[in-house]
């Protein structure tokens, strides 16, 4: 399957798990990894599986790497329907508003009519589980329901 | 030929340029290698970050990945520079390019009267106190029953929340017990929290406000709001939003708009004096103890100050041919860590960019360090110290720090030992 990772990050955690993820399922699928700054949301693709892992900042905000892409999204509309998402957060239990940047994304995918595949989870900083420990069965699972989802299309 | 690369300083801005410029030399890596003058790597996030705040100290497990897997060297123990163990320009003669990312380490002065008395000290000074750094193991003050804080960016929010906080809420954090003891022993009674700004345009991160807002048994004042009068910002709003405890035990009164002028005292300090910047008011607020968080400087080892000065292009870290800067040591002590991240990136992008066209000289890099000098440690000496602080975690902390460079060393260089 063609898959897409996306990372919103600020110190670099996102980024890096999305590139476990690229080296420990190289061998299944064909991967793309990009800065969520540097997508163009009405230029994704449908037929591509898209992976999104976001961290959040401040008081529950986006990271800095995510804010552009969302403020496309909310400027200028596009229509993102058939496009399929899955989406990993980063997080720290100590702050209340704990994954409230992997969700504000979610929502705003929806919104702009993409369909979600499986729960959004968040890796919690303060768990001592590594983030990719936590990943990879997430995405091995998303992955599945995914061509699922695509064979049924 | 492999490029030798130094990287002056294992904090975040050399870690972050490892990693960026082994990704963009990606087929052709260079070897290299971080050099610390401690036995530990990670600079501030280790002695700056707060003991309370370990879910941002987690990025070092990204940090480990450069020296666990991608082969970077870490050379401890080793100070470069004029007063250090080795001269930048002989760590040049070993390597094809040096980088120094070792950070600013002194406090800025205020150049105020008053400024040495005894119960005046810096936050940067003092958080390396708390954080267990060896240097400092011993550089605190008698807080005393009343504390003024100087400057309102996040460095003095850290400084206020750990003074204010409760010997029983430091749950997952690393701060020892003996700095915990020594803040309840002296019992403060009033902390007081004066910046220059008005609330509106102060440095702090709201967020770092209500994090205070959740400590039990605060009372909290907000002085000089008419300076904030019609103003809608999120800073305003966290202090405002500020809730009191029924049965406080310590005041924490924010005042905005002072700029301080000298501090009073025959000895030890008893009051810190301010004014209005136009002259109009003064303020004089008796303490015993004076915390100034008004920014930091480099210490003269690695002639800082000449070398920025006489930069080829500063902005992309070339200081000069082989020679650049990162971090704060490049462009000052202002930014998080994410913004070390974009600025190392920046200037691995430039080193990448000069490696084509250096001539190709066969450089020793680390060997010549090790033939040269026997009290060098490595990445395992840092595992070994890592894994015996985590082990000696007392009730309720991730680790106990060893604060003694002795012990720090005694158990970097085990493995190293020879025996006779
Ligand atoms: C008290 C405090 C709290 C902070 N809290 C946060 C926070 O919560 N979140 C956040 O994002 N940012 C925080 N920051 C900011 C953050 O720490 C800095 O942005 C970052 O550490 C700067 O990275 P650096 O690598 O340039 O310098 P540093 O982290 O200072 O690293 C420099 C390294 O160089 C080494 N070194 C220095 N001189 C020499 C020499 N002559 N020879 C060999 N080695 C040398 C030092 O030992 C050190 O390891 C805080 C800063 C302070 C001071
Ligand atoms: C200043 C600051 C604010 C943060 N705010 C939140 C937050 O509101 N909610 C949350 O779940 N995590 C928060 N975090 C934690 C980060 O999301 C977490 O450390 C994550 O692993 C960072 O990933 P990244 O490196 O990809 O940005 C915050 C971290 C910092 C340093």
């Amino acid at each position: 399957m063609n898959i897409t990772l996306l990372f919103g990050t600020e110190t670099g955690n996102s980024e890096m798990l999305c590139e476990d993820i690229e080296s420990e399922f190289e061998g299944d699928h064909d991967f793309t990894i990009s800065s969520l700054a540097d997508v163009d949301p009405a230029a994704m693709e449908t037929n591509t599986f898209h992976v999104v892992v976001c961290s959040s900042y401040g008081d529950g905000e986006l990271p800095a790497s995510a804010q552009p892409f969302a403020d496309k999204v909310e400027k200028t509309k596009p229509d993102l329907t058939g496009l399929r998402f899955a989406i990993f957060g980063l997080g720290d239990s100590d702050y209340e508003t704990f994954g409230e940047g992997s969700h504000q994304l979610a929502d705003l995918l929806v919104a702009a009519g993409a369909t979600q595949i499986g729960p959004r989870i968040v890796h919690d900083v303060q768990s001592g589980d590594l983030a990719e420990d936590v990943a990879y069965p997430w995405f091995t699972e998303r992955v599945a329901e995914a061509e699922a989802a695509m064979e049924d299309a | 030929m492999t490029r030798k690369i130094a990287i002056v300083g294992a904090g975040p801005s050399g870690c972050y340029l490892a990693q960026s410029l082994l990704k963009l030399c990606k087929g052709d890596e260079p070897q290299i290698d971080m050099i610390d003058r401690l036995p530990v790597p990670y600079g501030l996030v280790r002695y700056g970050v707060a003991a309370d705040h370990q879910g941002t100290k987690a990025v070092t497990r990204q940090f480990a990945r450069l020296f666990e897997r991608q082969g970077v060297g870490f050379v401890g123990n080793l100070s470069i520079g004029a007063e250090g163990d080795l001269t930048l320009d002989a760590l040049r003669e070993a390597y094809d390019v040096v980088v120094l990312a070792a950070g600013l380490s002194r406090d800025r002065k205020l150049g105020l009267e008053g400024e040495d008395l005894d119960g005046v000290i810096g936050a940067g000074t003092l958080t390396r106190c708390w954080n267990d750094h060896p240097d400092h193991a011993d550089d605190t003050v008698t807080h005393g029953k009343r504390v003024v804080i100087v400057g309102q960016g996040n460095v003095a929010m850290d400084v206020l929340r750990i003074l204010a906080k409760g010997a029983g809420e430091f749950e997952g954090s690393d701060l020892s017990d003996t700095h915990i003891d020594r803040i309840a022993a002296a019992g403060i009674e009033a902390i007081d929290i004066v910046g220059r700004s008005p609330a509106h345009l102060a440095k702090f991160d709201p967020v770092m406000v209500k994090e205070i807002g959740k400590i039990a048994g605060l009372k909290f004042e907000i002085a000089d709001l008419g300076l904030s009068e019609g103003q809608d910002d999120p800073r305003l709003e966290a202090v405002t939003g500020l809730e009191s405890s029924d049965d406080p035990r310590c005041t924490v009164t924010f005042r905005f708009g002072w700029t301080p002028t000298r501090f009073v005292g025959e000895g030890h300090v008893t009051a810190a004096h301010f004014a209005r910047a136009d002259g109009t008011e003064t303020l004089d607020i008796p303490c015993d103890a004076v915390i100034s968080a008004v920014g930091f400087r480099a210490d003269d080892t690695l002639e800082r100050d000449a070398l920025v000065a006489a930069a080829s292009d500063i902005d992309t870290g070339r200081l000069a041919p082989g020679l650049y800067a990162a971090g704060w040591f490049r462009r000052g002590p202002r930014g998080t860590i994410p913004e070390n991240r974009t600025d190392s990136q920046a200037v691995a992008e430039a080193i990448a960019a000069d490696l084509a066209d250096m001539p190709e000289v066969d450089k020793p890099g680390s060997a010549a360090l090790f033939a040269r000098f026997d009290h060098l440690t490595d990445y395992a000496g840092w595992q070994r110290i890592d894994a015996h602080e985590q082990a000696s975690a007392g009730e309720g902390r991730v680790r106990r720090k060893l604060a003694d460079r002795a012990e720090m060393l005694k158990l970097a260089l085990k493995a190293m030992e020879t025996t006779p």
